[in-house]
């Protein structure tokens, strides 16, 4: 009886560990293969503990190569959606114009749009103009795509901005554009951070929208999309792994220095 | 000294500079780069797409406008159950995001306590392996024979799933059960964030009030924080299910030719086949569909202003 | 100094702020109402009123943060109307301080003389932060500090670019009502010591009859009454100033006779007298006049005991309804034929125990505390239902 009622208690605890168990395991599965010495082309089979792999992430013809090109194509996207999207978000939040309504759908619509259908469509847009398939077709959907989300984190950001911020920095002294950088910026920054690394995030994982427009250049994930088919070398989880430990350290570390500049504040 | 009256209302002032106006054009100038770019990579190739579906003729000697609707319709009767399907795989995946991740969003927003920061970022964190990867870790989790379809044998739920349909003989691998169990996996993070960001935002003093005012824990969930966690579901949901309905990832790795979705027929048609107007048709016709689903579903919430 | 700005030469007319016929419309309603106004150099002026009022939209357009729709704003001689906020010598103490979340105090305080050029800022800044008693605090973010602190800070940051005139959009509105006492002493000594001109926003009647020299009643969008606060509190010209500061017994009354300076007038079977010096009102013999006493000017007597009484005061009979004691004094609602419900507050020296709601009293005062006002306006002007709408301004402010 004291057990069920246990259970009743933290019915929810162990329903939501157990979610996060379901999305953790692919992660798992991916470090502990990362170990592993396949004996076909496929890597999907436990056989062996090897580090190989690890000693030579770049052994596999290609690999790094598209490694890099990704994490170019992420940038140049996420520095383009940042800037072009922020625009919006503050023009959207701060002034009144004509067609807000139709400029808010044309926004929203890239989000509800299922990609394979944007990817088509731009395709036939780039095979029509003759444009030739690569690194810029890449870039110039990448953006696209990742624009919205911008503008959906940065305007949330402006929205709870007090006015009267801008105000007292103008009473202040600061003409426009001092207030744009003292003041504006500086507090929308988290909003437009948090913008740009969901584009970034986006455009380094996307997959169909690149497959589409991608010509013959070849992506990270087309990379792997790729190998899918013809063998996955262990590499590929060797990466997976490496982007996901980092991620997690990048993280932990800018928590710790949160929180020990906060302690020395206090 | 100090004197008040009131004036009568005065002409215009007299020989004032120009009112200072905030620029009239500054949101113009702040909308136009970005807008043009939506314009001309989203807006113009889905009208262009419109009118592709439109043509006949061959990628040999071109393709010019006819009017010839149908297209559409030789595109339904062909792989009308590839659109049964992707919609019935990703309800069920939608569902099934809903169910597995409300439970985690709760658990954030008011049980973990110091461990909340932690559980966030094993949420987020997985995004920076390629999803392609996590996918293809599928493949070893569900392999055939595998510790998970022995379990699952073993406690006779295959024998279930088998009658239902969704699985196959001893196989996991290769069925509808592991395309939706994709899905569900991919989307997943998009149910949770909305979720717990509206969750959280509720003040954990409504509970209290609730439970002084007699609720049991169940009515409390049922009248108080379901309902004001709204938002977020709608959102999550939104967030899931467009997405999964145009998915081919999923279908193509962990399914088989039976598991076909409309994504995995517009990618053939286009990158394959090579027959425009059928791609397009079926572009078309997805997004037609997705957005009156995604209008009913609003406005049946009654949250049309969450966007 | 350096700057140009801060000047405040004879030349110049110094710290006069003056606003001729300036209005404000937004669409079809009107904020403010054309309106002159001259608040002389090194007063403690306050904008008092309800909200919506027109107030804080009189006040942004002396910062320069709201453009009028028509009129000018000088000061001295300067017009200012058309200078934008940044480029205005008159900084602003915001509604909940607006302090910057990004920086510390130190750089809060600092901003002004920083986007003024000055390079060297500290010894400024230290010398500011140890007036308002927050030199300690300077490297805190504000998010640190408690609302009194930041109240401080916000005051120290406007105060430190040496302002011609500075303004105070209900500087006091988020503190509780010791600490708003506090700082109300506060403000009060920091004008005096720094001698610039304020102009002060608020609600709080008490407020701006503590601290202001002269107080401007304002309702919608008009400015009601002008003047210090014993004038304004003891002459009041209409119903609603006479509501909003304090509170008064209206009564309306007949004019009867008059006889020098002396008006006597008929209310509820009795007669009143009223100093004529002392109304606003027209007083033609047979018209209406509202006559006014304050609730403290007003004596209660027990039925029994109505023969001491002095000759000469003006007396009325009732019955008490209600009573309340609040420590330094007693506040009773009487019920007579000449008002329903008259409002005494009795100071606690003697304690007249058989004062319980249901006696028999007389209510006397010295007719030199009546007052008149003019019978055409409502008499509920400016009581608590009748103020305006909580939300107007706070639209309008944005």
């Amino acid at each position: 009886m004291a057990f069920v009622n246990w259970l009743k208690r933290h019915l929810v605890v162990i329903a939501g560990l157990c979610t996060l168990a379901y999305l953790i395991l692919p992660n798992v599965v991916v470090t502990v293969f990362s170990f592993n010495n396949p004996k076909g082309r496929f890597n999907y089979e436990w056989q062996e503990f090897s580090t190989a792999a690890w000693k030579d992430p770049c052994g596999v013809s290609g690999l790094c190569e598209s490694l890099s090109l990704s994490l170019q194509i992420a940038l140049w996207a996420m520095l383009g959606a940042t800037l072009l999207g922020t625009m919006i978000a503050f023009a959207l939040v701060r002034y009144r114009f004509r067609a807000r309504g139709a400029v808010n759908s044309l926004i929203f619509l890239p989000m509800a749009m299922p990609e394979v259908v944007m990817a088509a469509s731009l395709l036939t847009l780039f095979l029509n103009m003759g444009a030739q398939l690569g690194f810029w077709t890449i870039l110039i959907a990448h953006i696209m795509f990742c624009l919205s989300f911008v503008v959906v984190a940065v305007k949330a950001r402006v929205m709870s901005m007090d006015p009267r911020l801008e105000q007292a920095a103008q009473d202040l002294y600061a003409g426009p554009f001092q207030t744009f950088v003292r003041v504006t910026l500086p507090i929308a920054a988290p909003g437009i951070a948090a913008g740009a690394l969901l584009a970034f995030a986006l455009s380094f994982d996307d997959f169909i929208i690149t497959n589409f427009n991608a010509g013959s250049t070849v992506t990270f994930p087309m990379f792997v999309w790729g190998s899918a088919q013809r063998g996955t070398p262990v590499q590929i989880n060797v990466i997976g792994t490496a982007m996901f430990v980092v991620a997690v350290l990048l993280v932990l570390v800018s928590m710790a220095i949160g929180n020990r500049r906060r302690r020395q504040k206090a | 000294m100090t004197t008040v009256t009131e004036a009568p209302p005065l002409a215009p002032a007299p020989e004032r500079k120009p009112p200072r106006r905030r620029g009239r054009w500054t949101p113009y100038l702040l909308l136009l780069p970005g807008l043009l770019w939506l314009v001309v990579f989203f807006a113009l190739p889905v009208i262009y797409q419109a009118s592709t579906s439109v043509q006949t003729g061959s990628l040999e000697e071109g393709y010019e406008v006819t009017w010839h609707f149908a297209t559409y319709w030789d595109a339904l009767s062909a792989y009308w159950p590839q659109f049964i399907r992707s919609v019935l795989y990703a309800a069920s995946a939608t569902v099934l995001c809903l169910l597995l991740g409300y439970p985690l969003a709760y658990l954030i927003a008011f049980r973990a306590g110091r461990w909340r920061n932690l559980i966030m970022i094993l949420v987020i964190a997985p995004f920076f392996t390629s999803f392609l990867i996590r996918t293809l870790a599928w493949k070893t989790i569900l392999a055939d024979g595998g510790p998970v379809v022995g379990a699952l044998d073993a406690l006779h739920v295959l024998d279930v799933t088998n009658l239902l349909g969704w699985t196959a003989g001893d196989r996991v691998l290769a069925t509808p059960l592991a395309v939706v169990c994709g899905l569900t996996y991919n989307f997943l993070p998009f149910m949770i964030l909305p979720l717990y960001t509206s969750l959280e935002r509720i003040d954990p003093r409504l509970h209290e009030a609730a439970n002084d005012l007699y609720a049991r824990p169940s009515t409390t969930f049922r009248r108080v924080t379901f309902p004001l966690s709204m938002p977020g579901v709608v959102s999550g949901t939104l967030l899931t299910f467009i997405p999964a309905t145009g998915d081919y990832i999923n279908a193509d790795l962990l399914g088989s030719t039976d598991t076909r979705m409309v994504g995995n027929v517009i990618q053939t048609q286009f990158l394959r086949i090579l027959d425009y107007p059928t791609a397009a048709a079926l572009s078309f016709l997805l997004m037609a569909a997705i957005l009156f689903m995604v209008t009913f579903y609003i406005r049946k919430s009654g949250t049309e202003d969450l966007v | 100094m350096k700057t140009t700005k801060d000047t405040t030469t004879a030349g110049n007319g110094g710290g006069d702020v003056r606003l001729t016929g300036i209005s404000k419309t937004y669409g079809a309603f009107t904020a403010v109402h054309p309106l002159d106004l001259t608040v002389p150099e090194g007063s403690f002026f306050a904008l008092l009123g309800a909200s919506g009022c027109g107030k804080t939209t009189t006040l942004r357009m002396i910062a320069g943060l709201e453009e009028p729709t028509s009129g000018t704003v000088r000061l001295g001689d300067q017009d200012v109307t058309a200078l934008p906020p940044y480029k205005r010598p008159v900084n602003t103490v915001f509604q909940s301080y607006a302090l910057f979340p990004h920086l510390d105090i130190f750089e809060n305080v600092a901003f002004g003389l920083r986007r003024r050029g000055i390079k060297s800022v500290r010894k400024q800044v230290e010398e500011m932060l140890d007036l308002v008693q927050l030199g300690e605090q300077a490297r805190k973010k504000p998010h640190q500090l408690s609302g009194g602190q930041q109240q401080r800070v916000a005051v120290a940051r406007a105060l430190i670019n040496h302002p011609r005139v500075l303004l105070l959009d209900e500087p006091l509105g988020a503190l509780d009502l010791k600490l708003r006492r506090q700082m109300q002493l506060e403000l009060k000594r920091i004008q005096t010591e720094v001698g610039i001109t304020f102009v002060h926003v608020t609600h709080d009647q008490e407020e701006a009859m503590t601290m202001a020299d002269t107080v401007a009643v304002m309702n919608a969008g008009r400015v009601e009454q002008l003047g210090s606060p014993t004038d304004l509190y003891e002459n009041p010209r209409t119903t609603f100033v006479a509501n909003f500061l304090g509170t008064s017994n209206l009564i309306e009354a007949e004019v009867d006779s008059k006889s020098g300076d002396e008006i006597v007038l008929k209310a509820g079977g009795g007669k009143l007298v009223l100093p004529g010096a002392r109304t606003s009102a027209p007083t033609a013999t047979g018209g209406k006049v509202l006559v006014g006493v304050r609730p403290e000017k007003i004596s209660l007597t027990h039925a029994d005991d109505a023969g001491e009484i002095p000759e000469g005061r003006n007396r009325i009979t009732g019955r008490i309804v209600d009573s309340s004691f609040i420590g330094v004094s007693t506040q009773f609602v009487v019920d007579s034929p000449a008002c329903s419900d008259f409002e005494v507050y009795v100071q606690n020296i003697d304690r007249d125990t058989r004062l319980v709601p249901g006696t028999e009293v007389v209510l006397h005062w010295n007719p030199a505390h009546t007052f008149g006002l003019d019978a055409a306006q409502s008499p509920l002007a400016g009581t608590v239902g009748s103020a305006g709408v909580e939300t107007v301004e706070e639209e309008v402010a944005r």
